[in-house]
C-alpha cells in the first residue's frame, strides 16, 4: 500500500483508521487481531495530535505506511511533533483503583502497547516514527 | 460506522444508548450526554453498548469523567458490550469500576 498523508487532526482518524483496517484485511488479521491493531494505531496517532503538535502548538502532518511480509504486518506512523517514544511511558499507577479516583489520562499509550504484538520507536531527523507489528496468522498446512 | 449517543432517563435511572464507533474525535458528544445526565441526580447510569463497534482510551476517560462528575455511589451498568470492549475495560481495570451485563435486568438495575 502507499503512505497516506493526512493532517494531524481528529478528523483525520477516521481516513487514517481504514487505510489500517484495510491493511490488516489484505494480511489476513482475524477480527480480535483487526480490532486490536486498529485501537493500537488510533492510540498513537491520538496521542501525536492531541499532546505531540498540540501540546506544541504547531500543525503538522501524521504519514501512515503499511508493509507486509509472510510473516508481519506492520504499520508505520511518522509525525514531526518533539519527541516522544511511548515505550518509555510508566504503567498507569492507578489501574486498580475506583474510577473515581483515576486520573484522566494515562491510559491511551497504555492500550497501545498492549495490543499489538510489537512497538518500536525511532527519532531521526526531527521525526518521530512509532513501528507496530502484529504477526499474521500461520496458514493452515 | 459514525458515533451516536442517546440520553433518557426515567426514573432517575439514566439510560445512555451508544452506537457506532468511540474514539478521541467522538467522545464529546459522550462527554456531553454525560454531563447533561448528572444536572438530573440519577440514582444509576445504564449504557447501552448493544450497537457500539469501538471503543477507545476517550470512551474509558468518560466513564472516569462519569464517576467523578455522579459520585461513587452512583452504580454504572454497561449492557452488551462485545468482546474486544470487555477486553479493553478489562485491560484496563475498568471491570471492577462496573457492572456489566449481557442484556437490560430490570430486577438487577431498577431495584437495586
Amino acid at each position: 500500500m502507499d503512505p497516506l498523508t493526512l493532517p494531524a487532526t481528529l478528523e483525520s482518524l477516521e481516513p487514517l483508521v481504514q487505510y489500517v483496517l484495510s491493511a490488516a484485511a489484505a494480511a489476513g488479521l482475524d477480527r480480535k487481531a483487526s480490532y486490536r491493531l486498529r485501537l493500537a494505531v488510533d492510540e498513537i496517532a491520538t496521542n501525536i495530535i492531541t499532546h505531540g503538535y498540540a501540546d506544541a502548538h504547531i500543525d503538522g502532518d501524521v504519514v501512515v505506511n503499511a508493509s507486509v511480509d509472510v510473516e508481519q504486518l506492520v504499520i508505520t506512523l511518522e509525525d514531526w511533533a518533539p519527541a516522544f517514544d511511548p515505550r518509555v511511558q510508566e504503567d498507569p499507577d492507578h489501574i486498580g483503583k475506583p474510577s473515581d479516583e483515576r486520573p484522566i489520562g494515562g491510559l491511551g499509550v497504555f492500550l497501545a502497547l498492549k495490543s499489538v504484538d510489537r512497538i518500536d520507536y525511532e527519532y531521526r531527523d526531527h521525526k518521530n516514527r512509532n513501528i507496530l507489528t502484529m504477526n499474521r496468522p500461520r496458514a493452515e498446512a | 460506522m459514525a458515533f451516536t449517543c442517546s440520553l433518557l432517563v426515567e426514573d432517575r435511572i439514566a439510560k445512555i444508548t451508544l452506537t457506532g464507533e468511540l474514539d478521541a474525535a467522538s467522545a464529546g458528544g459522550f462527554r456531553d450526554k454525560i454531563a447533561e445526565a448528572a444536572l438530573l441526580d440519577p440514582r444509576a447510569l445504564v449504557l447501552m453498548m448493544e450497537n457500539l463497534d469501538y471503543m477507545a482510551s476517550a470512551g474509558l476517560r468518560t466513564l472516569i469523567f462519569a464517576k467523578q462528575k455522579m459520585g461513587a455511589g452512583v452504580d454504572i451498568y454497561v449492557i452488551g458490550a462485545q468482546e474486544s470492549i470487555t477486553e479493553t475495560l478489562e485491560m484496563t481495570g475498568f471491570q471492577n469500576s462496573v457492572i456489566s451485563l449481557p442484556t437490560y435486568e430490570t430486577a438487577t438495575i431498577e431495584h437495586a
